[in-house]
This record gives C-alpha cells, sequence and structure tokens, in this order.
C-alpha cells in the first residue's frame, strides 16, 4: 500500500464525526421482507453508482423457502399495477415462479348483482404471488417465494444475510448497536428497521428509545383455500373477486386466485368470529365457490397491518422503512414498502443518515403517503356508504355494468373502482376523479335508472348480472 | 369467550386450527444414552449461562452438578465412553453431531481441576447400612447414589485398589489412572468405606456380610474368559486379553515376545493389541468376521492401526502348536461369510483345504468376557449371566448391576448401579422412586428444524503427535478440548425438545400471545397465553427446537 | 405458468412507425424486432430480448413511433403507463435512470454507427 493510500484512508477515519456513508460503512437492514430487500437492493445499487464501497448486513433468521407460515410475511400477495410497472422500470422481473397469477380484471360482488371490471389494456398487470413459498402442507410445485426473490436479488448486489433473530437496536456511542437472541452483537453506522408490525421489535424499540412512537396496528384475516387449477380456473379465472357487502364492521373482503390456492383476505373493525360467520355465510360469498359451500381453509392468520405511521419513522442514524415506518391504507403495502425503501437508500448515499437528512429527504415519501391515507380514509368512508345503501349500490352496479357493456365510452366508474381495488393510483387522485362533474352526473342518472321499477329488464345482459337474490 | 378462537363455521368440513403448546420432549442424546443422561440439560446450563445470568465460572459448576446427578465418574466417562449418544444427535447430518463426549470430559476435569463438592440432597444420616462387592463402575454408581442419600457404604474388593475393569483393563493411554484415582477418591467424601484386599467367598462369605448389612449389591463384572476351544489352547505363551490387561495395568514382567497374535474384534482384543504394540511386538489381530462386522469402536480400530496393529479378517484358529513347551505356530483357517444369524450378523463358515500356519510367540485370546464368581455360594452357577429384575432386585435384600447381569458399555453399569440404588432407597425408606424421564415423549425426527440453527462446525480433541502415541509413558492420546471449543461447543446444543429462548415465537406471534418470565431456565422463558392465541400455529413452524406443538384437542377444529 | 403481460405470437406487430404512442414496453420473455420500413424494404434496427425495453421515446415526447416492433416468437410484453411512470419520476426521479441509462447507450452505439457510416462514404 502506498503512503498516499495510507493518508488517504487516515483522512476518511479521522474526519470530522460526520454522519454520511463513507467508503467502509456498515449497514444493519433488519428484516428481509420487500423493504429489507429492496432498500438494500436500491442501496447498493445506488452506493455502485456513486463508488461508495459499504457493507450491508441484512437479518433474517426466516427462511423463505419454506412452507406455510414459517416462511410467510403475511399479507394477501397482490403486486399492484403500479408497482408491477414500476419494478419492470427498474429492472426487476417477476419471474414465472413467482408469479401464482396474472390479474386481469375484478369482481365486485354486490347484494344487487355482480359485475367484472376489465383491465383497460387487456393485458394482465396485477401479480398475485405468495410471500412465503405457499400455504401450509402444500405441494412443493413450482412456486418461489415473492420475498425470496427480493432477497436473493440484494443478496446478488452484495448484501450479506445474516440468519439471525434481532431482539435489540440501540445506540451506542454514536453508533446503532444491533443485538440479537443468540447474544451475537455488532456496531453499526446506520440501523434501518424493515420489520413491519408483525414482529415485535418496534415495540421494544419504542419502549426502549422513547424517541418515537410505533404504528399504529388493525388485525386483519387472511386464509387459504385449496381449490386445484382447474377448479380456479373455472370458477375465480384471472380475477380478483371483491366483496361490497353490507356487514357491520367489514371494510374489504377480497378472493384472490392463486395457483392452486384461493387466498382470502378480509380487513375490518374489530374482526371476530360474528363478522366472519356472516361474511362466509352471505350467499355472495358462498355462491363464488363451487357448489355454493365454503371449503375448509388450510392456513390461516391474524396479520397486523400498519394504519396509523410510526412517528416520527427516523432519527440520528436509524430509519424505518416499509410497515414499521409508513404504508399506505389498506392497499399495496409492497408498493408503500418500494417507496419508502427507496426514498431511504436514496436519502442515505446522496444526502447522509442523520435525523435532519431524513428529515429534509425520506419524510416527505412518508408524509405523501400518510396525506394520500387521510383522503383514503374519506373515499373508504363513501365506500361504505354505498355499502350500507341498496339505493346507492344498485346504482354503482349498473353504471359499472353499462361501462363495461360499451367498449369505447368513458369508464369513469369502472376506474374508480379498479383504481380503488388495485391500490394502482392514489387515494387522492381517485378521489378527485369522484369530484368530476361527468362522474357525478352518470352516478345521478343510475341511480335513479337502477332503482326504477324497470331497472331489472334494461340491466339484465351484459356483463353485470342483475341477480336480485332476495335471502334464499 | 375469547372471540378469535373460533374458526369460521360455515364450512361442513374440520378446520386446520392449531393452538400451541409447550411440552418438553425427551431429547434422542438422552434417549440413546443407557444411564439417560440429561446432556441437554448440562449443554443448556453453559449455552444459556448469560441468559439466566451466571458467569462461565458458575455454568461450569452447575453444569458439572447436573453431570454428575446421575454420573459420580464424568471425567472417567468422558473418556472411553463409545457415546452411543451422538449416534442420534439432531446435528449429525447438518454439521456433525455435537461433542458430547468431549464435553463430558471437559465437564469432569473441570469438576477434578475445580476440586468440586459433591452436590448432596438434604437428607438425614440413614441407620441401613449397605455392603457393595466390587467396585467396578456399577458398583462405584449405586455406592455413589446409596452414599448421597445418606447410607452408610461399604466396598468389598478383592484388589488394593478400587475401579474394577476400568482399573483393570483399561490402558493408561485411553485413561489414565490419575484421572480414575480422582474421581474415585472423591467418593471417600462421602459415607463409604473400602475393605481392600477382600475377596468374599474367601476372606468373608457372602451370607455373614448379609448378616452385616441390611443389603448388598453385587457388582462381580465378568471376570472370566472364554477359551476358544481349540487343540493346544491350554499351555503356555496362550493367555485371555483381560489377564493380558490386568497383568499390565499392574506393571508386572511381560514376557510375549515379538510376534503376538490377537484373537477377536472386540474393545478387549484392540486394547490388547495396542498395549502389545507398547511392548514392542509385531501385533496381529485375527478376526473371523470382515471388518464390517467387527463390534469394537471404529475410531480405536483406525488408531490401532495408525500405530502399527496388523489386521487379518476371515480367518479363525484352528490350532496352537508348539516344540516341547514353547509355542511356534497358531494354524488359522480361512473363512467366508454365511447366512446371518438370529442377530443379522453373517456367520463365518470355513472355506475347505484354506488353511496356513502363522509364527507365533504369544496368542492373547479376546473373544468375550464370562461370568465367574466361584466361591461366592450365589444359588446360581456361573455358567449364565445373573437374571434380575429390571431394576436389578436379585433376591429380598440382594441386588445386582454390571457385567453381571451381561456385558455392556460402562454407561449401562452406571445405569444398572443409579436405577438399583433408586429402587433400593426407595425400598428401604418406604417412599417413592423418582419418575424416570423416559416417560416424556422422545422427540420424533423432523420436529427438530435444523436450518434455523446457523451452521457451526464441531469442535474435536486435540490428540497428541502421532509419533509420541508408543512412548513408554503411555501419554494419553486424546487431549482435553480447550475453553473456548468447550463453549462454542456446548452452544451447538439444539436443545432438542426442549425451550432455549431463541425469542422466536416471542416476536413473531401476531397476537403477542407469549410473554416473558420474569424467572427464566433452561426451558423455561415463556408463557403461553391461550387467550391471545389466534390458532395460526405460526409458532410452532418457527419453533427450532419441537418444544412447541399443536394441542391435541384443537388439531381438528373440535376445540370447544 | 403464470406470467404477467401481454402475449403476443411470431410475427405480430406490437406498434407501428407512425402510430401515436403513450406507453413503452418491457419484455418479460422473448425477442422483439425494432425496424423500420422504406421503399418497401425492411431495416432493422435491433433485436432485443428479456428485461429489456423499447418505446420509451414515448414517455417523453408526443409524438408518433419511429419504428415499428414486432415478436420473434413468443413474446410477453408488459406495457408502462406515460402516466404511471411520470408520477414515479416525478416522486423518484431516479426511477428514470435505468432509462436513461440505456439511452445514453443506445445514443453512443448510433453515434459510433453514423461515424462508421460516414467513414464508409
Amino acid at each position: 500500500m502506498t503512503m498516499v493510500e495510507d493518508l488517504g484512508r487516515l483522512s476518511k477515519r479521522s474526519g470530522p464525526q460526520s454522519s454520511s456513508l463513507q467508503d467502509g460503512s456498515r449497514i444493519a437492514v433488519v428484516g428481509a421482507g420487500p423493504a429489507g430487500s429492496l432498500f438494500s437492493y436500491f442501496l447498493l445499487n445506488m452506493a455502485e453508482a456513486v463508488s461508495l464501497d459499504i457493507g450491508v448486513d441484512l437479518f433474517e433468521p426466516r427462511h423463505f423457502c419454506h412452507r406455510g407460515p414459517a416462511g410467510c410475511n403475511h399479507c394477501g400477495g397482490i403486486v399492484s399495477e403500479s408497482l408491477v410497472q414500476r419494478l419492470a422500470t427498474e429492472g426487476i422481473m417477476l419471474p414465472d415462479g413467482v408469479v401464482q397469477r396474472g390479474i386481469e380484471s375484478y369482481t365486485l360482488h354486490m347484494d344487487v348483482g355482480d359485475v367484472e371490471i376489465e383491465t383497460p389494456l387487456a393485458e394482465k398487470r396485477i401479480a398475485a404471488i405468495y410471500r412465503g413459498n405457499g400455504p401450509r402442507n402444500s405441494e412443493p410445485l413450482d412456486t418461489h417465494s415473492f420475498d425470496g426473490y427480493l432477497l436473493e436479488l440484494a443478496q446478488e448486489k452484495g448484501a450479506n444475510l445474516v440468519p439471525r433473530l434481532v431482539t435489540g437496536v440501540r445506540r451506542e456511542d454514536n453508533r446503532m448497536r444491533v443485538t440479537c437472541a443468540d447474544q451475537y452483537c455488532n456496531d453499526y453506522d446506520l440501523a434501518v428497521i424493515a420489520t413491519g408490525v408483525n414482529s415485535r421489535l418496534v415495540e421494544s424499540l419504542e419502549d426502549e428509545s422513547r424517541e418515537f412512537r410505533r404504528p399504529g396496528r388493525t388485525k386483519t384475516f387472511i386464509c387459504e383455500f385449496l381449490l386445484g387449477r382447474d377448479v380456479i380456473r373455472d370458477t375465480f379465472g384471472p380475477s380478483m373477486h371483491v366483496f361490497f357487502l353490507d356487514i357491520p364492521r367489514l371494510k374489504f373482503a377480497a378472493l384472490i386466485p392463486k395457483g392452486d390456492y384461493v387466498t382470502l383476505c378480509l380487513l375490518g373493525k374489530d374482526i371476530d368470529d360474528e363478522l366472519m360467520q356472516q361474511f362466509f355465510s352471505s350467499p355472495e360469498v358462498m355462491n363464488c365457490f363451487p357448489k355454493g359451500t365454503v371449503p375448509s381453509h388450510v392456513c390461516h392468520c391474524y396479520p397486523r397491518i400498519n394504519i396509523d405511521a410510526a412517528n416520527p419513522a427516523y432519527s440520528d442514524r436509524l430509519v424505518m422503512i416499509g410497515d414499521s415506518g409508513t404504508t399506505r391504507l389498506f392497499k399495496d403495502g409492497i408498493g408503500a414498502s418500494y417507496r419508502t425503501a427507496k426514498a431511504a437508500a436514496r436519502t442515505v448515499v446522496f444526502h447522509g443518515t442523520g435525523a435532519e437528512d431524513f428529515e429534509k429527504y425520506y419524510a416527505p415519501t412518508c408524509r405523501a403517503i400518510s396525506k394520500d391515507n387521510q383522503v383514503g380514509k374519506v373515499v373508504f368512508g363513501f365506500g361504505s356508504l354505498i355499502q350500507k345503501s341498496r339505493f346507492a349500490r344498485r346504482g354503482v352496479l349498473r353504471m359499472t355494468a353499462n361501462e363495461q357493456k360499451n367498449a369505447n365510452g368513458s369508464r369513469r366508474m369502472s376506474e374508480v373502482l379498479w383504481d380503488l381495488f388495485s391500490g394502482s393510483a392514489s387515494y387522492t387522485d381517485v378521489f378527485l376523479r369522484t369530484l368530476h362533474p361527468a362522474y357525478i352526473g352518470s352516478l345521478l342518472w343510475n341511480l335513479v335508472a337502477g332503482n326504477s321499477p324497470s331497472a331489472s329488464s334494461r340491466n339484465g345482459h351484459g356483463r353485470g348480472q342483475e341477480c336480485d337474490r332476495v335471502e334464499h | 369467550m375469547s372471540n378469535t378462537k373460533t374458526p369460521p363455521r360455515a364450512s361442513a368440513q374440520p378446520v386446520f386450527w392449531t393452538h400451541a403448546q409447550q411440552l418438553e420432549k425427551l431429547p434422542p442424546c438422552q434417549a440413546q444414552c443407557p444411564n439417560s443422561g440429561d446432556v441437554r440439560g448440562w449443554l443448556g446450563i453453559i449455552a444459556q449461562h448469560e441468559k439466566t445470568g451466571l458467569t462461565l465460572e458458575q455454568a461450569y459448576d452447575r453444569a458439572w452438578e447436573k453431570l454428575t446427578e446421575l454420573n459420580p465418574l464424568p471425567a472417567t466417562l468422558g473418556r472411553i465412553c463409545p457415546h452411543p449418544c451422538e449416534d442420534l444427535c439432531s446435528r449429525r447430518d447438518k454439521d456433525g453431531s455435537v461433542s458430547i463426549n468431549a464435553m463430558e470430559r471437559y465437564i469432569g476435569d473441570w469438576g477434578l481441576a475445580r476440586s468440586l463438592k459433591w452436590s448432596v440432597p438434604a437428607q438425614s444420616e440413614k441407620p441401613e447400612s449397605i455392603g457393595v462387592i466390587g467396585s467396578g463402575p456399577a458398583s462405584l454408581s449405586f455406592t455413589y447414589q446409596m452414599a448421597r442419600r445418606g447410607y452408610q457404604v461399604s466396598l468389598y474388593e478383592r484388589h488394593a485398589v478400587a475401579g474394577g475393569m476400568l482399573r483393570q483393563a483399561i490402558p493408561d493411554f485411553r485413561l489414565p489412572r490419575e484421572v480414575l484415582d480422582a474421581e474415585i477418591q472423591r467418593l471417600f467424601e462421602l459415607p463409604v468405606t473400602l475393605h481392600k484386599n477382600t475377596e468374599v467367598g474367601l476372606d468373608i462369605s457372602l451370607n455373614e456380610l448379609r448378616d452385616r448389612h441390611a443389603l448388598i449389591f453385587l457388582g462381580l463384572g465378568a471376570q472370566g474368559a472364554h477359551r476358544l476351544g481349540i487343540p493346544g489352547e491350554a499351555g503356555p505363551g496362550v493367555v485371555s486379553g483381560i489377564a493380558y490387561l490386568r497383568r499390565r495395568k499392574q506393571r508386572l514382567a511381560l514376557t510375549t515376545g515379538r510376534r503376538v497374535v490377537v484373537i477377536g474384534g472386540g474393545n478387549t482384543a484392540i486394547d490388547a493389541a495396542r498395549c502389545a504394540r507398547r511392548e514392542g511386538a509385531e501385533v496381529t489381530v485375527l478376526y473371523r468376521r470382515s471388518a464390517k462386522e467387527m463390534p469394537a469402536a471404529t475410531n480405536e480400530v483406525d488408531d490401532a492401526r495408525a500405530e502399527g496393529v496388523r489386521f487379518e479378517f476371515l480367518v479363525s484358529p484352528t490350532q496352537v502348536l508348539r516344540k516341547g513347551p514353547v509355542i511356534q505356530w497358531i494354524e488359522v483357517q480361512a473363512m467366508r461369510l454365511g447366512a446371518p444369524d438370529e442377530q443379522g450378523r453373517r456367520r463365518p463358515v470355513p472355506i475347505p483345504g484354506e488353511k496356513r500356519l502363522l509364527r507365533v510367540d504369544t496368542v492373547i485370546v479376546a473373544v468375550s468376557q464370562a461370568p465367574d464368581w466361584a466361591g461366592l455360594d450365589l444359588e446360581q452357577d456361573d455358567t449364565q449371566w445373573l437374571m434380575t429384575e429390571e431394576d436389578g432386585r436379585l433376591a429380598e435384600n440382594l441386588w445386582a448391576g454390571g457385567d453381571d447381569r451381561g456385558p455392556a458399555i460402562a454407561g449401562k453399569a452406571i445405569a444398572q448401579g443409579r436405577l438399583a440404588a433408586e429402587a433400593a432407597h426407595a425400598e428401604l425408606s418406604g417412599t417413592r422412586r423418582p419418575l424416570e424421564c423416559q416417560e416424556r415423549r422422545t422427540l420424533n425426527m423432523g420436529e427438530i428444524k435444523p436450518d434455523f440453527y446457523r451452521d457451526q462446525e464441531r469442535e474435536c480433541q486435540a490428540r497428541r503427535p502421532q509419533e509420541e502415541w508408543l512412548d513408554s509413558a503411555e501419554p494419553e492420546i486424546d487431549q482435553t478440548i480447550g475453553h473456548e471449543q468447550a463453549q462454542r461447543e456446548a452452544a451447538r446444543c439444539m436443545s432438542c425438545g426442549l425451550c432455549f429462548d431463541c425469542e422466536a415465537c416471542f416476536m413473531y406471534c401476531n397476537g403477542g400471545g407469549f410473554t416473558r418470565l420474569e424467572e427464566s431456565r433452561p426451558g423455561h422463558y415463556f408463557a403461553l397465553s391461550l387467550d391471545a392465541c389466534e390458532g395460526c400455529g405460526k409458532c410452532i413452524e418457527v419453533c427450532p427446537c419441537g418444544y412447541l406443538e399443536v394441542r391435541e384437542s384443537s388439531a381438528n377444529g373440535s376445540d370447544q | 405458468m403464470a406470467r404477467l403481460g401481454k402475449q403476443y405470437s411470431d410475427g405480430d406487430v406490437i406498434f407501428r412507425e407512425g402510430d401515436t404512442g403513450t406507453c413503452m414496453f418491457v419484455i418479460q420473455k422473448g425477442e422483439v424486432e425494432v425496424f423500420v420500413e422504406s421503399d418497401g424494404h425492411e431495416l432493422i434496427l435491433r433485436k432485443i430480448g428479456a428485461n429489456d425495453f423499447f418505446g420509451e421515446m414515448a414517455l417523453f415526447e408526443h409524438e408518433t413511433r419511429t419504428a415499428s416492433a414486432r415478436a420473434v416468437g413468443p413474446t410477453h410484453v408488459l406495457t408502462i403507463d406515460k402516466k404511471n411512470f411520470l408520477a414515479g419520476v416525478h416522486e423518484d426521479p431516479s426511477l428514470a435512470f435505468r432509462i436513461v441509462k440505456t439511452m445514453s447507450h443506445r445514443i453512443r452505439n448510433l453515434t459510433d454507427r453514423l461515424a462508421k457510416y460516414e467513414e464508409d462514404i
């Protein structure tokens, strides 16, 4: 080594206590879900672009090759249209084994009838995936975990996978000390928390550091039904089935067809027995299944989702991404993980790892998501109003069905519903569109027409099928 | 009723619904150990010492106490046990079984180096006095278990020192006599008296002893040796393996000559062959089956080869030939393997016409041991082993254990001595015997999840350089593992079937069903609340050691 | 096997020179030929494979397609909407980095080819 190089290294090390990454900096990423893996991937990518030589330790004790809950990160498993496009733009293609099914339409189920909303381009741009490697006891077919795939990408970029369970992250002499259940302990220049809200780490961080408030959570229900590929093709098709039912406390429910399984994803307030029983015994749900019977499920869980962002989601040398920090309300959590992960990576590579850097460059992304969530609450509020009113449901059904029949006309309702269900557009965008006079006008007309006595005769053809099932 | 505990009922079929429960299981090492050694227990104390607030020194002390609850000779067994515990270690196929035997030795040596005191249960002195005949591992184990319960024990040993076959037959290079001395000496810290040079049946009769003591334990061993039954066997130049080893251990003069042939394939044969090599002889081991069938421990055979012992397989001696009184040749018959016998071992069959002569100065016959209690006035003759009840009871106030019930490894003798003591104590004191750990379910293969454990190479004992093996001082070949090695090795234990605080269930339970216990010890770190359990089964699937399992009543949705 | 995007068979034209474009395409699987036609002659500009994109100019300009694209063998192509792309770039300009890098690469190629062409003349 020449003296010049030696001096260079010395000056780098003994320089002012700056909180920006330097050659040799070490970063701990806790959790290898989409947020952790994408952060590592983009961080190393950007660091390479600016010739910064850093080390990333990605902590994840579980194996995504395991079937069942051990290798699963619990979610409905939808990669939204917008995220599929953005990942493709970044050069990240979802391989065949990861995509369990390409979704090309949404089927809206209401008591007043069903309607199928097709993607505008007749193209499969929504991916149904498994976060782990498929449900409990599933056959080891050619499935591949989505999270496992992203982790492989991060590892290919140079992230070092550390298979240990992190139980503590704390500040120690201006560095972040990561401790694990097996007593392993190491110090880092930056700690990135990407554990989601279904691990206790965020909780213990809040208790220990008192530097922030952990995210607010609510319980959801997810389960898997084994129906077989052929049955799914004939019943559910490449369509995600969304339920707009007048069941108290039910916010949203969808059946997502995958390879041999159909995933149920249920959101609501204080999900309990009663709510689920009402849901499972509603004819709209039962009729989705072969012979009108809901089969037994093979795997279920009650994952928590983030409904209120961590505040703040960063401090010096510490940042929370994905569900541990901020996510989109109810929808497209993976998309939010991508956005926050990338924003955090950008911040630390191009600006720094101090709280002020995160405030200036990372927080805006979180705030944009949170702000949109406020609008989202209003939109879901409208949604539940419609859900509660048979009158309104008829109008929505009629308007959507007519739009779907008329291939070349405007499709305001269809697009609003599509974007709302698929999480493809921001809530703000969806909301603004519903304020458009043409939308309101059309809806009003359909409300009247859909509820007039002759409605059923006019509505009985096309994609929308009036199936006015008065309680059997 | 908790509102999340019942699955949706819209379906007619049962629903997969998995409430978890914490249930300790018997680990395979303990199931394999003849003495049911709580390997997981004493390794766990070391591996989890930080979690339970112990210093490393305290942890080793406690591990020694735990280990010596069942085995008073850990430094000895840590050297000579063929360690069946390691055969089915869950770690075996991942990166090698835990070096349990090396750890036992390390802890045994730790106890000797620190002169640790027995952990004696707080019990009053008992009035009954106990007589023990023989002082091999079974007798020592029985003596220890009775003495620490407060009984006065008298040991009757025909030799000048206690130890039985451990002392008489195992060569110093496998078990240095200082180690055995130190471990046996410690027994006399308990109310134990040794009557040395006392041969029961000769110096004192068994009936006299039965009058003197409330209870007698027979640890007679298998002092006899089977003979080959071939012409010329009786006569100078032919000696039994046990006799040879005993004379050598007693440092008596040996005149074995240059060419030694050892007959047999067991550990005694190998020990005898290795000893003869140390006397400078050219040694050939003859075995009538092939190498694969040889019962001796593989590593001992490998070491013997390394020392220059030759092996000839599929040969059987047919006669010993002398010139006058001096042995000259041994005639051997070539064999082949025939049909399997009742134990599944293939029976050797002679190949007609294939005989040859081997030049020989001494033949050591080590084919198998036999009972020998001549003069003891037992109701049973010594053509067969003692038939006791399972706990070792032979007759009223007469118990037995060890090789006199059939030859086995030393660990088995320790176990028989201990179990007899537990049963005898229960009888004398009118108390119940402690529940055997066998009553716990053994961990099934597949319940342990090896890929949740990080890879960690097995630590092995260092060995003396091979050129020093045949040194006249007869140094021990294997060396006790180092301190860091021992710590790393203890941490390799997967704690099969018992919580070791990996925290996976606690960290990943969606419902927050696990709470940390304020007072923790190995196996006891978390409490599980069924009210919070949402039945997803994640904790069971991320539990690496198989401690968490499906609660039976809930497996098919019939809970409540 | 589950695959995203739209499926094209061998020889299917994905877009034609002169069409108005509002999106870019990313190849999921298979190959695509980008070509121009003049005097009934076809000139193949380049052949691109999985993970590569084409039609990217439409994202930045409001003009017609400068070339045609055609599937070679069975091909899956994913569409990237201009609106989605621009919304993304607005939030995170680095989203465009890969496209800019590839376009820069293509310009370099073109320059080389042009220089060579002028030399030949």
